[in-house]
């Protein structure tokens, strides 16, 4: 019973980091940029979602896609207005440029989560949920809403998955992510493929924001916790790879809820720190990560 | 070195200091107690430029070692009553074996890495703190007994001795031979190794005298305000503003760093009748800054001053 | 007081050069004059929606008190300043303004966090200081274990030992009397006020007849309650006693999402909110918290009119600190009138005299020798305190009789067995 229990809930909430890490994952992968707006873009459709519903009264699904378009609205604006000014100066050293497009995201992070504060309060919102209800698997009540969200999430890696392997945009996002210079060699625009990939992400963090507040709730504090919470994740799995970040998503979800019930919810996050630490020593690349 | 003497930097900065160090005469207690703020974060900013702009490497946690000193010599003080300069010394010391613990392994790696290694820390640290409620007071923070004063001209002068002594060692310290080795390993390490310096001991010589300074700083701030709190001296928050008002400075300048916490906190004060928008308005201020004069103010000011 | 008369004049004298030789403030004259405003410095968090109604409701009593002529031919002057809900700015806020503002008084913060970190500031700089809003029984211990130091600080709310009877005593007739019910699980974050309200918890809920068979401790920082309320419900109480502040929206909408069938009842801040409704898409309903006050709850004939005229002005109902920090306003004007003068120290005698009826009830504050020297008095004839009930996306009060404007109704969820 405790074990269907822990399994279920889990599987959704790993499922949600997953998604939460994927587009993250897939900009370092492919431009080798650390977004660390992440988490402001994330609360950002969350709220906007919100607001469509409960300030302009459209139905729950507007709600979400409104969410979703403001996430890729926001996240062009990062990329237009943040890291590629940083990528195009010629001001700052190349060698530097990691550091600038790493503050010049935060600050513009802490400028979303201010701008959030300031129109809708620091207190938490939480979107309508698209199902309500909940069935009874093997025993445990499980809210509709959640097995949407885990169903959700696997469909959108799973689309990703199918874009990346089987269209031609998509497998040349592929072999970016693996080897810029060779896309600039095959005569592909490198340029077009960052913008193919920010739209990718900034639909991906909307999903996950969106789903984020129907499940959990999300407030303007969760912008720090949330763009930390994918980090850590990516560099479990290893920087740039999908794949290591989808098993550390459910390494790190499983992690928290085996020690929110069999400890103490009160150590939720510890023993992946712990991890984390541990994998940094021993592994610093990560689980799947290439040096 | 010697050429610093002779420079106009040198001869500006004198004159700051000396304006600086009347202030009290004529300001009121409440510009002091702003700018003493003010000169704890930019002893921090300048440990964080030592590490990044001449060894090239991106701490991400500098409230880790600015952390440890400020909570190794608040709960001295709370649980023990030692004196504060005991304490202080006790704290800052702390701040030098944590970064020693933190830079054996850090330094095994490059890049992000270090970075993440570095931010790791501080989420460990944070949880620590929560955890272990009863010694540090946890998410409610940390009442110290003692303060070094009320006196706002005193702790006004300290703070601005402080940063003078501080400035002077890490910015000598940066225009050294040890400096240049550091700077020559952080752009190019295999050139700066092949000429027979062993990196990893200057750089970690680099981390150490980082972490003192931050520690150190970080003591006195929490004897300055009589309270240690996460939100205070650890959150992530409070390392951004750091490294912010580092770049904004200007990166390699050490003193630019400095200039850059000033201008952040004071900033933050004169927009206080903007409220709520304050902390949005001096984002969108240093991100402009970033973006379109990436060298920072010094960096700025030194470059045109080469022209002319 | 030798001590303080030295530094004042010190600090006044560069101040007021200061302030012509920077041109930063033209206010900075501390000068008095026949009728010297009383300077009251509000601290509070601007963005959060218990903090926000704090310079509000402050404002709203002190133009009230103008509008009638002031305390003896002197108006009351409200000096606001946000802390962004941190310690170290709050620190900085209240420096200014005692040095640079001139305040005679501070009214500081929601957050027990702040609150203590404020208070041997109060102590350093004899300012008296009043919290409209933090529960930690450590603001009064300080006062009682260090008088002559702490004396400036004044708990103008109930503290988490008077919360957690207040609740008990609510339980007792709402759950054991009229529902029957036997058991609790006490659910509350990690934080410092959360202790000694547990510690409440479980020495009265055993007493009023409900066994206390687990009792559930969580990160403030917690997001998902699914394994927090998986485990209560694993154990089958009747009741789930809350402790609850810096969470609130985000329970709420996992209990009514994973239809946990077991009531919650206890302290819930963030379901004081008028908002609390539109912020968790009515998941509130059914939700049990304690209050102070609440929307058309004529607590004191004083309590409606206010709400009302604050609705009227700022359009939304005040927080829970809103009403506390309205009425704080109108006793420290009582008191300096009392006083005949802004001193202090003599401030602080009349503080520590006060009784006054406002918006919750009546203010009283305990003396030296009780345990909670300074805090706001609780009982029956002076504040007991309110049970609510969020039902239809409304804010019903059904404890105490006296006020209670409707009986307890839940969700279809909730297994209530006996009526």
């Amino acid at each position: 019973m405790l074990a269907f229990q822990i399994l279920i809930d889990g599987f959704a909430i790993s499922a949600l980091y997953a998604l939460g890490a994927t587009g993250f994952t897939l900009i370092f992968g492919v431009s080798g940029v650390l977004n660390l707006s992440h988490g402001a873009i994330m609360v950002l459709a969350a709220v906007a979602a919100w607001a469509a519903a409960s300030v302009l009264h459209v139905d729950t699904y507007t709600g979400a896609l409104i969410g979703v378009a403001v996430a890729l609205v926001a996240a062009f604006a990062t990329y237009f207005a943040v890291v590629q000014p940083i990528q195009k100066s010629t001001r700052i050293p190349n060698e530097e440029k990691e550091i600038f497009v790493l503050t010049g995201t935060l600050l513009w992070g802490i400028m979303i989560q201010e701008l959030i504060a300031y129109f809708f309060t620091n207190n938490a919102k939480t979107v309508l949920p698209i199902i309500e209800g909940v069935i009874d698997i093997l025993g445990v009540r499980t809210p509709r809403n959640e097995i949407f969200t885990a169903v959700v999430c696997c469909l959108v890696i799973a689309l990703l998955w199918l874009m990346v392997n089987r269209t031609r945009t998509g497998k040349a996002v592929l072999a970016a992510s693996m080897n810029p210079r060779g896309v600039t060699l095959l005569g592909l625009e490198l340029g077009s493929i960052y913008v193919v990939v920010w739209a990718i992400y900034g639909i991906l963090a909307g999903i996950a924001g969106v789903l984020l507040g129907m499940f959990l709730g999300v407030s303007s504090y969760s912008v720090g916790p949330l763009t930390a919470s994918a980090f850590s994740i990516v560099v479990l799995g290893g920087l740039g790879s999908v794949s290591g970040s989808l098993i550390a998503a459910f390494v790190v979800g499983y992690l928290e809820t085996l020690t929110a019930y069999l400890i103490s919810p009160a150590y939720r996050t510890i023993p992946a720190l712990l991890l984390l630490v541990a994998v940094m020593y021993v592994r610093p690349q990560g689980l799947l990560g290439r040096r | 070195m010697g050429d610093f003497f002779k420079s106009r930097l040198f001869f500006v900065s004198l004159a700051v200091v000396i304006i600086a160090s009347t202030l009290p005469l004529y300001v009121s207690g409440y510009v002091l107690g702003l700018l003493t703020v003010a000169y704890y974060f930019g002893v921090f900013a300048m440990s964080w430029d030592l590490l990044f702009g001449f060894a090239g490497e991106v701490n991400f946690g500098p409230t880790f070692l600015i952390g440890v000193g400020a909570y190794t010599a608040g709960i001295l003080n709370n649980q023990y009553g030692w004196s504060v300069y005991l304490c202080i010394v006790l704290g800052a010391l702390a701040a030098v074996v944590a970064g020693f613990v933190l830079a054996l392994p850090a330094l095994r790696v490059r890049g992000p890495y270090f970075g993440l290694t570095t931010l790791v820390a501080v989420l460990m640290l944070q949880n620590f703190i929560v955890v272990f409620a009863d010694l540090t007071g946890g998410e409610i923070g940390l009442t110290i007994p003692d303060v070094i004063s009320i006196d706002a001209g005193v702790n006004y002068w300290i703070a601005l001795g402080f940063m003078t002594i501080s400035a002077i060692i890490l910015y000598g310290l940066s225009q050294s031979p040890i400096g240049l080795v550091l700077q020559a390993s952080g752009q190019d390490p295999i050139q700066a190794g092949a000429l027979g310096f062993n990196i990893v001991k200057h750089k970690l010589a680099a981390f150490v005298v980082s972490a003192f300074f931050s520690g150190l700083s970080g003591a006195l701030l929490v004897f300055y305000f009589g309270t240690a709190s996460v939100g205070t001296v650890v959150d992530i928050a409070v390392g951004v503003q750091v490294i912010v008002a580092a770049v904004l400075g200007g990166r390699r300048t050490v003193l630019g760093a400095a200039l850059g916490a000033i201008f952040l906190i004071v900033a933050g004060e004169f927009l206080r009748p903007t409220g709520e928008l304050a902390t949005f308005i001096v984002s969108t201020v240093a991100l402009l800054v970033i973006l379109f004069f990436p060298n920072g103010f010094l960096g700025a000011a030194l470059s045109h001053g080469a022209r002319s | 007081m030798t001590k303080t008369s030295l530094p004042r004049v010190f600090r006044s004298f560069p101040g007021l050069l200061g302030a012509t030789a920077l041109g930063l403030l033209a206010t900075a004259s501390g000068q008095a004059l026949a009728a010297d405003p009383i300077k009251i410095g509000v601290i509070a968090e601007a963005q959060a929606i218990a903090g926000a109604s704090i310079p509000q409701a402050a404002q709203m009593a002190a133009d009230e008190i103008n509008a009638k002529g002031g305390v003896d031919g002197r108006k009351i002057e409200i000096v606001t300043y946000d802390n962004h809900s941190s310690s170290a700015d709050s620190v900085r806020a209240f420096q200014r303004a005692v040095n640079e503002d001139k305040v005679n008084i501070v009214i500081a913060s929601y957050i027990s966090e702040v609150v203590l970190a404020l208070e041997p500031w109060a102590s350093r700089l004899k300012t008296p200081f009043i919290t409209p809003g933090a529960a930690s029984n450590e603001i009064s211990k300080s006062v009682h274990n260090d008088y002559e130091k702490n004396k400036y600080t004044f708990h103008g709310y109930l503290t988490s030992a008077a919360l957690a009877l207040s609740v008990c005593d609510a339980a007792k007739e709402l759950l054991v009397e009229q529902k029957n019910m036997k058991t609790a699980v006490i659910m509350s974050e990690d934080a410092a006020w959360t202790k000694p309200l547990d510690v409440g918890y479980e020495e009265c809920l055993p007493k009023i007849g409900l066994k206390v068979i687990d009792h559930i401790r969580f990160s403030p920082d917690t997001t998902d309650f699914t394994p927090i309320f998986n485990k209560i419900e694993g154990t089958k109480p009747d009741v789930m006693i809350t402790g609850i502040s810096h969470v609130g929206v985000q329970p709420t909408v996992q209990w009514k999402n994973q239809q946990v069938p077991i009531p919650m009842f206890g302290i819930s801040s963030q379901a004081t909110n008028s908002t609390f409704g539109k912020d968790t898409n009515d998941a509130s309903n059914g939700v049990l918290y304690q209050g102070v006050s609440g929307t058309g709850v004529a607590v004191t004939e004083k309590s409606v009119p206010f709400a009302d005229g604050f609705n009227k002005r700022f359009g939304n109902f005040p927080s829970y600190a809103g009403y506390t920090a309205y009425d704080e306003v109108y006793y420290i004007a009582d008191a300096v009138k009392r006083a005949g003068s802004t001193d202090a120290d003599k401030l602080v005698d009349a503080l520590e005299k006060t009784d006054w009826v406002g918006t919750i009830g009546r203010v009283q504050f305990y003396g030296k020798d009780d345990p909670f020297t300074h805090s706001i008095k609780y009982g029956k004839g002076l504040i007991t305190g309110l049970m609510l009930q969020w039902q239809d996306g409304k804010q019903v009060a059904v404890w105490p009789k006296e006020v209670a404007k409707g009986q307890l109704k839940f969700p279809s969820f909730i297994k209530v067995t006996s009526n």
